[in-house]
């Protein structure tokens, strides 16, 4: 970018002298460094850990983790639907493939083979109430020869197993498989690979099985984790399309193949050591921080193209490679420091939120600035002091130095009055378009499903298939239900937890609550021969065992001082959360019974709340920080509040409006959004700043207000444009990530990145007309 | 064939006590004492028994709820409820009063058709009463027994009494510290205006006063296993009473000596309805009805194909009768004694329905209230 003080000083600096004069050592430092990195960036893996993701420290989360072992085989399940063409599965053809995949799913490493449920395990069983007890038996007829006899009465002992809507879909089109995993491997004690498993998944299963007759439906976060990697993957070719288009551009800027590739290079070396660094520090790169290297490379060759641009003109000047290049450096060291200094405080203000993932993406960015100074500012001159720039590249700068572009012509005249002051109008529109709009703006995830991924994405369609065709809901809230050891099943407990899932199932949002309360429930019922009259609790403790002695694992942990409230929801939209949290804390205030505590909260949708609340207390905050610090920045820069007025107001509008963009493209506050407001006004700022600069230099010299914004655009405009652009790309990209909260950061970086740069050219210049004229009424 | 029961001392026994609804204790939460919830969602608990009075529908189930639907509207409301237990039945004596009964020694009275609701005993005080009763009993037949002239027989028999009452003692002093562990699980208002509660392990309960004093009666029948008595019904002059394990009783002066009755079925019965033409109907355990047109005495079966339980029976128009059972089933018998049978969509446990104006069908049960349309049935027929 351009510089604050333009003075270019006839003297060598130190910083300068030190470069320029081991020019060869510097290059083989920095070979070294680059191979060095590169080797450490090559083991740098895309990660997704829920941990991280989520805020820590938040109370939800605390309880979380105190359960989390208690918790892990109540969540940590994989359901595979295996859907038929023909009229029902109860065909041999079917049930046969079903017994396979069945077998096939058993033998995939990672699967809870104990747990493992489906028409074709033992453990699923169909019984009923006879005068001398319980009858029953597997729902697999003992003697199975796949005669229609057989599967007629498959068929009825699939009706008496209550299955349907479980393990059966409700249109009896398909049947499910329902996979319980371990989290940790209890031959070696590994954790649980979920990409590798996610692959087994596709590998033994879909793609062996799905046929034209057969189709195989899998859900469950194992298959979002690896769903989120493998789509992860994928944004790599992103950036290797970004290099391409911003290669082109710099080209058509500079005209000159040679600097061209120098920017790139330089710029690549920045994402490459940004990324060793990350790994040495034991930082991985998760979805979220993949937007880094973006970044990196974007604001690499944004300053980049600033020492081409200065070199060149340099050259045109009639100085040799070496002197241009240090007459380069010389007159922006300054300005990119500065520069540079802004963006990583911008990106610092996102340490104030609490989630791991947003944290690692400020380190991880302010690293790679960091890292931009030393290549883009160090390096490169150095290497363009070697290679020099090529002829045609200074015959076309010669060539246009004395042209006007018609798009700067266009630019200047928002300094006049009658420009200015429509273009403020449209401002206020825009303003207050962005003010209306906003207010729709919600916060948490808003699509169904695992909102990580596109509504249309194939996880998503699967889930949505296995919600409509089974009786299950996929957005879990989890109240844990603590006592003293062995006292979870107390008759006191139960009766209180019966008392509050019965208040949360007359909240709106929940459609059903599941505890071992259920089952004990239906213990008394099924042990009284299914007679509903004793669908109850009993004060006598020796009863309540009995009738929870079926109690799955995950409903009460293994010393009986916990056992999870399953609350079933609609949707996990921010309102429904809100509701759900705010009836349990009522309930918490009216009944409190010593020994029991009802904790919040786990389960997808328990995290989404808690997460929420973070991102909900933070997203003031963050504002306030980031503009907190653009403010005193640009107050040290040029002492004057009207400057600060004239730079930080079209940065709000642009804040203003994209939560309008956001409400109008239905993209909630989120994790994966909240960063972006502070990264686009950590960058947009400098477009402000250079422009301001120049055309304080202009006052300085006593020119009126439309000459001093032509001399800053004459300056300035172009590079600003540049940079806004090539900022742009570099993360527009994005928008087609098969990861739907990548898409949704593309869309916004890339709508504040352009107009950050519109309102810094039209916006800055209207306002100073604007303040101009006041400040004369004043004096 | 049919055997009085030696129950002498019983009628003389017909213990009073007056019951008066106490408030909660005041040590914490007890689902006998909270107010039932007011419940949005009241029509989704899981609800028993359903009647109907000449100006509403009343249905009771989990979590204390009662819900009602005035004649003519959709809506339901939910009742004011002082107890949170899970009720099981509910009957009324007129279109104004009405009990229900439930688990945790709970029965609750009505007086204004079942919007209001208050307690008139719940399982602490139930207890009491079956101390002093158990007690009363087992003086009585230590008195008895202190006649020297007792010929062998009636001594072994007063003996074998005395074990059984000292038993119950036990228990009921012993259910003083754990607090009420059995439901009742009928309620019938007979025509005499006598209430009975029926209950599990032998309950049995009557009120000759509208319920301000009740009177444990469990001694009135031969059950010396304290098998569960599910239900109770009456035509104009004699009650009927099932239980499980096939109990079968009968009374022919108001519930004072109680017969028991040869059993058609060894399992248990859950239901029994006295028809439009006085015929008695039992039904119950896989799919099993039967039913006698001479007060007991003798059966014929009638057997659904679904072997489910049958849980409940109500008159039907033409001279017919609905059942409805578990696994959704409900099935019409036409008057010409053909069984139709169908299965509600949702495949719940149904335990209860009426027919509504329209000739349509509301069930209760697993999924709270439900509805059939007549024509399900009908058009079969």
């Amino acid at each position: 970018m351009s510089d604050v003080k333009t003075t270019t000083t006839d003297k060598s600096v130190f910083l300068e002298r030190l470069i320029f004069n081991t020019r060869p050592v510097w290059l083989v430092i920095f070979a070294l460094l680059t191979v060095f990195l590169a080797w450490h960036a090559s083991q740098v893996r895309p990660e997704a850990s829920l941990a991280k993701m989520i805020p820590t420290n938040h109370p939800f989360i605390q309880n979380y983790f105190e359960y989390q072992d208690d918790l892990a085989s109540l969540g940590n399940v994989v359901r595979i639907a295996v859907e038929t063409t023909d009229e029902t599965i109860f065909t041999a053809d079917f049930q046969e493939q079903l017994q396979k995949i069945t077998d096939e799913v058993f033998f995939i490493p990672g699967v809870d083979r104990s747990g493992l449920k489906s028409l074709w395990t033992p453990n699923v069983r169909w019984s009923e109430v006879t005068e001398e007890g319980f009858v029953g038996g597997p729902v697999i007829p003992d003697n199975w020869d796949a005669s229609q006899e057989a599967l007629d009465k498959l068929r009825e002992n699939v009706l008496r197993s209550g299955e349907v809507g479980n393990l059966v879909a409700n249109n009896f089109k398909s049947a499910l498989i329902y996979v319980p995993l371990n989290e940790i491997n209890p031959d070696t004690g590994e954790p649980l690979d979920y990409q590798a498993f996610s692959e087994q998944l596709e590998e033994r299963i879909r793609d062996k099985y799905q046929s034209e007759n057969v189709k195989i439906h899998i859900t469950g976060f194992a298959k979002i984790i690896g769903d989120l990697i493998e789509g992860a993957i994928q944004v790599g070719m992103f950036f290797l399309i970004a290099i391409v288009i911003t290669l082109v551009m710099l080209f058509a800027y500079s005209r000159c193949w040679r600097s061209s590739f120098a920017v790139l290079a330089c710029s690549i070396i920045a994402v490459v050591w940004q990324l060793g660094i990350i790994k040495l520090i034991g930082s991985g790169i998760n979805p979220y921080s993949m937007l880094v290297p973006f970044l990196v490379f974007a604001i690499g060759v944004s300053h980049g193209v600033q020492i081409i641009n200065a070199m060149v003109h340099n050259r045109v000047d009639g100085h040799d490679k070496l002197m241009s290049s240090r007459l380069a450096f010389r007159s922006l060291y300054i300005a990119g420091l500065t520069a540079l200094i802004s963006d990583a405080i911008g990106f610092t203000t996102l340490m104030v939120i609490d989630i791991a993932v947003i944290q690692e993406l400020a380190i991880a960015a302010s690293i790679g600035v960091a890292v931009v100074v030393l290549t883009n500012l160090g390096l490169l001159p150095i290497v363009m002091s070697y290679i020099g720039v090529s002829e045609r590249g200074r015959k076309y700068t010669a060539k246009i130095q004395n042209e006007r572009h018609p798009i700067l012509t266009f630019f200047e005249r928002f300094s006049e009055p009658k420009w200015a002051y429509s273009a403020l109008i449209v401002g206020v529109i825009g303003l207050s378009w962005g003010l209306v709009q906003g207010q729709q703006m919600k916060i948490g995830d808003l699509d169904a499903g695992a909102p990580e991924l596109r509504p249309d994405s194939r996880y998503n369609l699967d889930n949505q298939f296995i919600v409509d065709n089974y009786s299950s809901s996929t957005d879990i809230f989890v109240v844990m239900a603590a006592t003293e050891p062995s006292q979870c099943i107390a008759y006191d407990n139960l009766e209180i937890m019966d008392r509050f899932s019965w208040h949360m199932e007359n909240t709106p949002g929940v459609q059903d609550v599941k505890s071992v309360v259920y089952v004990a429930k239906m213990g008394g019922f099924g042990l009284n021969e299914g007679n509903l009259k004793w669908f109850s609790l009993n004060r006598n403790q020796y009863v309540l065992n009995a009738n929870t002695g079926r109690t799955p694992p995950g409903l009460i942990n293994p010393d009986c001082s916990m056992a999870p409230i399953i609350v079933y929801l609609n949707d996990h939209k921010a309102e429904t959360l809100k509701t759900v949290v705010a009836a349990v804390e009522e309930f918490n205030r009216e009944y409190q019974q010593e020994g029991l505590d009802l904790l919040m909260a786990s389960g997808n949708s328990g995290i989404e709340a808690a997460t929420n609340s973070v991102i909900e207390s933070a997203q003031y905050k963050m504002l306030m920080w980031v503009y907190g610090v653009v403010i005193v920045l640009v107050f040290i820069t040029f002492r004057s509040l009207r400057t600060v007025a004239c730079i930080v107001l079209p940065l709000m509008l642009t804040t203003i409006m994209s939560q309008g963009l956001m409400a109008m493209l239905g993209i909630g506050v989120k994790v994966a959004t909240l960063p972006v407001i502070a990264l686009g006004v950590g960058i947009g700022v400098d477009y402000g700043i250079y422009i301001y600069a120049k055309m304080k230099e202009g006052l300085e010299r006593g020119m009126h207000l439309n000459e001093c914004y032509k001399y800053a655009l004459d300056n300035t405009g172009k590079a600003v444009g540049f940079t806004g652009l090539t900022l742009a790309i570099g993360v527009a990209t994005w928008i087609f990530s098969p990861i739907k909260f990548q898409a949704d950061m593309g869309i916004l970086l890339t709508f504040m990145f352009i107009w950050n740069m519109l309102g810094a050219l039209i916006l800055i210049p209207a306002l100073a007309r604007l303040f101009a004229r006041f400040g004369k009424r004043i004096h | 064939m049919t055997r009085t029961r030696f129950c002498a001392t019983a009628i003389a026994l017909a213990f009073s006590a007056v019951a008066t609804a106490q408030d909660a204790p005041s040590d914490g939460y007890d689902v006998i004492y909270a107010a039932a919830m007011p419940a949005p969602e009241a029509t989704r608990a899981v609800l028993t028994e359903i009647d109907k009075t000449a100006d509403r529908v009343i249905a009771v189930g989990d979590y204390g709820v009662i819900v009602t639907r005035e004649r003519g509207a959709d809506e339901w409301q939910q009742a004011d409820v002082p107890s949170s237990v899970f009720l099981t039945s509910i009957d009324f004596a007129d279109d104004t009063n009405g009990w229900a009964v439930g688990h945790h020694g709970v029965i609750l009275h009505t007086t204004d058709g079942g919007h209001t609701w208050h307690r008139q005993l719940d399982g602490f005080q139930y207890i009491e009463l079956q101390i002093s009763y158990f007690e009363s009993l087992v003086a009585d037949i230590e008195e008895s027994l202190a006649d020297d002239e007792l010929d062998d027989d009636l001594r072994s028999e007063l003996e074998f009494q005395l074990d059984d009452a000292l038993f119950r003692l036990d228990n009921a002093t012993f259910a003083k510290e754990e607090g009420p562990t059995k439901p009742f699980l009928d309620v019938h208002v007979a025509t005499n205006g006598t209430i009975w509660v029926t209950g599990a392990y032998g309950a049995l309960l009557q009120s000759s006063d509208a319920g301000k004093t009740w009177q444990v009666r469990d001694a009135a029948v031969e059950n010396p296993d304290g098998y569960h008595l599910n239900a109770i019904v009456s035509d104009n002059d004699t009650l009927f009473m099932v239980g499980e394990a096939g109990l079968l009783f009968r009374s022919s002066d108001n519930g004072v000596n109680w017969d028991t009755l040869e059993s058609p079925y060894y399992g248990s019965l859950f239901g029994a309805h006295v028809d439009q033409q006085q015929r008695l109907w039992v039904f119950g355990l896989r799919g099993n009805i039967f039913v006698s047109e001479d007060k007991g005495d003798n059966f014929t079966q009638l057997s659904l194909s679904d072997a489910v339980n049958i849980n409940a029976a109500i008159d039907a128009p033409n001279d017919g009768l609905y059942f409805a059972g578990n696994a959704g089933v409900v099935a019409y018998l036409n008057a010409a004694g053909e069984l139709i049978e169908q299965t509600h969509a949702s495949g719940a446990v149904l335990t209860d329905l009426i027919v509504d104006e329209d000739g349509s069908l509301t069930l209760v049960g697993q999924r709270g209230v439900l509805t059939m349309p007549s024509s399900v049935l009908s058009e079969k027929e």
